[in-house]
């Protein structure tokens, strides 16, 4: 079909990228007409703001938040990392050779590293 | 089993890089400018190390992959790691803050220098590119309050991660149409195919580009000059050593263990970059009013060089048993003419750091009559300007005569006329600075002191420039040593 430009398998696995990507779209496209055709319309302020959840925004739009809770941020990272990789690692160690456990230890001891040196930075001081 | 002594020196150097951001934690303020010296003599000892350790084998299962071509480039790295950690101490002394964290994140752009020469797999090899890339986005921007030091971070980091996406996406190519990200395997599946899709051709495509801005290759080198004048001068030197040997060590290993079996349709692509890397960095170093991004330049066209080298791994006429000496000459030239140009721009570098924490100049007018304000850098200097160049009793001569001279027997005579004719006209701009140097005179006759370590640095770099332009042998049978490693199985699979 397509002149020998590319591999018939290579073309087939796209074939279903395609077809998942329309199938996505039709369904989305469905939803709104749907949604346009069903809903009940009574516009009010609250529902006309940006980002509307049912009660009034926050004072301004443009508010100010704290430099400070992106340090908190990044010290959670530490901490939601190490997660990610103890769940796995927990289910396994016991039946594993030894140098697994001690391989985890050298990891936590890199990201214990990370929250010392959080702390001597004075990060965990709400300043 | 993993044999984790194979990767002792990379531990070190991850276990020395914490040891001095722990240390900045706990020391008082004024001891920190020790820590440059904690950093000096830790990589001394781990080089020490690196040269005893028993060194072959593979690691996690041959992601890691370890033989004299890896002992050969770790080697290489912890020099001028070392290199750069000395000549950046009075820079970081008198102009930057934090000195804890600069000489931590600079031991970790090494590591990951180093693991990268040991990468066997394109995933491994990506990884490591980023843990070096990382280091360096934060390193360009170490001048906070240099408004040309944040705007050369926030190119680097930009271009670096639209490489890195462009890497990725050939990486995802390649995996995709052989199944494998393996060096080995994908040489093993490459002479199983019968031709190329373009598909395949869009991944090699997407991965020399990649490769291509690492290296600052001409196409991709838009961003080279800005960041090297707005980063801190150490790290300019780093990134023009250090960095640029790291992306020519992995496109080394891949091109001739993954690669090799297609080489062929890669080699028009390396031949054109090659050719207009050269013309394009030597003509516009010719106009440059600034030192740092002259020198830029100047390494931009040393890359075409070296591209020069890597396009003819492969031989272009197929003739049989010569070949096979020549392209063993080729890796040898690549190797040792990145050894000379990493030495003699170290040295380069080190007499414009100097010069610029006295002066904080960096116009190629600052050093105006040098030879009588400070006799010795200025001679190490034009030294290295003409080593550089390719002028004979120093390395850059032995060098460039070598790879040339192996490019040409691949049968790429016309390429290596044009190098040739190149050399030519960079002789021009780095005589404009020995003339500044030598026969200008400044408005400041003031003599510019310089301290004993930097004198031993530039003494040191000086040697190596001579020594190893005279008699270069002792290096040549480590290179050796180095290319047999890598030639010995995939040249038989070539024939």
């Amino acid at each position: 079909m397509w002149g020998g430009l590319l591999s018939e398998g290579y073309v087939l696995n796209w074939i279903a990228v395609l077809v998942v990507a329309a199938v996505g779209l039709v369904a989305i496209l469905l939803m709104f007409v749907a949604s346009r055709l069903l809903a009940p319309r009574r516009p009010s302020e609250a529902k006309d703001s940006p980002y509307e959840c049912g009660i009034p925004a926050a004072p301004y739009h443009w508010s100010q938040i704290q430099i400070r809770y992106y340090v908190f941020a990044i010290i959670f990272i530490i901490f939601d990392v190490e997660a990610v990789f103890l769940f796995p690692w927990a289910l396994i160690f016991v039946e594993s050779v030894p140098i697994v456990f001690y391989e985890m230890l050298v990891f936590i001891a890199v990201l214990f590293f990370g929250v010392i040196y959080g702390w001597r930075k004075g990060v965990l001081q709400w300043r | 089993m993993n044999d984790f002594s194979l990767l002792l020196p990379e531990f070190l150097v991850a276990g020395l890089a914490f040891f001095i951001l722990a240390l900045d934690l706990f020391i008082k303020e004024n001891w920190k400018r020790y820590l440059v010296w904690v950093a000096f003599f830790g990589l001394a000892v781990i080089l020490f190390v690196s040269l005893f350790i028993e060194s072959e084998g593979q690691l996690y299962d041959g992601l890691l992959e370890f033989d004299e071509f890896t002992k050969f480039f770790r080697i290489f790295f912890l020099i001028i790691g070392g290199v750069t950690v000395i000549i950046s101490r009075e820079y970081v002394d008198s102009r930057l803050k934090y000195p804890g964290e600069y000489y931590g994140i600079l031991l970790f752009t090494l590591l990951g220098a180093m693991l990268l020469a040991s990468s066997a797999e394109l995933l491994t090899a990506y990884i490591n590119l980023e843990l070096l890339s990382f280091g360096l986005y934060v390193l360009v921007g170490y001048e906070r309050y240099n408004p040309k030091s944040n705007e050369a971070s926030v190119k680097y980091i930009l271009l670096g991660a639209f490489s890195s996406a462009l890497i990725l996406f050939g990486i995802s190519q390649i995996y995709g149409l052989l199944g494998t990200t393996r060096f080995d395997e994908m040489s093993v599946a490459f002479s199983s195919l019968s031709s190329i899709s373009p598909g395949m051709a869009v991944g090699f495509v997407l991965i020399v580009s990649g490769l291509g801005f690492k290296l600052a290759a001409v196409p991709f080198h838009m961003w080279a000059p800005d960041v090297y004048e707005g980063a801190p001068l150490p790290i300019t030197a780093w990134l023009s050593v250090g960095s640029k040997a790291a992306a020519l060590a992995l496109a080394i290993r891949l091109f001739s263990e993954g690669f090799i079996s297609v080489f062929g349709e890669l080699q028009p692509i390396l031949i054109v970059i090659a050719a207009i890397t050269m013309v394009i960095g030597n003509l516009l170093a010719l106009v440059q009013k600034n030192i740092k991004r002259l020198l830029a330049y100047s390494s931009i066209g040393h890359v075409g060089y070296l591209l020069m080298g890597l396009a003819a791994l492969v031989p272009i006429a197929k003739t049989g048993s010569v070949a096979e000496t020549f392209t063993n000459l080729v890796y040898n030239g690549l190797l040792f003419h990145m050894v000379s140009y990493g030495f003699t721009t170290m040295a380069a570098f080190l007499c414009v750091i100097t010069v610029y924490n006295k002066t904080g100049r960096d116009d190629i007018s600052a050093f105006a009559g040098l030879s009588k304000r400070q006799p010795l850098v200025a001679l190490v200097f034009v030294c290295a300007l003409f080593s550089l160049a390719g002028l004979p009793i120093f390395v850059g001569f032995a060098s460039k005569f070598y790879l040339f001279n192996a490019v040409g027997g691949q049968g790429l005579l016309w390429l290596v006329a044009l190098a040739i004719v190149m050399s030519l006209i960079s002789l021009y701009y780095y005589l404009t600075i020995a003339r500044q140097l030598y026969i200008e005179n400044s408005e400041d006759d003031a003599p510019i002191a310089v301290s004993f370590v930097t004198k031993l640095t530039l003494g040191g770099l000086f040697g190596v420039m001579i020594i190893l332009g005279i008699y270069p042998a002792f290096l040549l049978e480590a290179i050796q040593r180095a290319t047999d490693a890598l030639i010995s199985g995939n040249l038989l699979s070539l024939v």
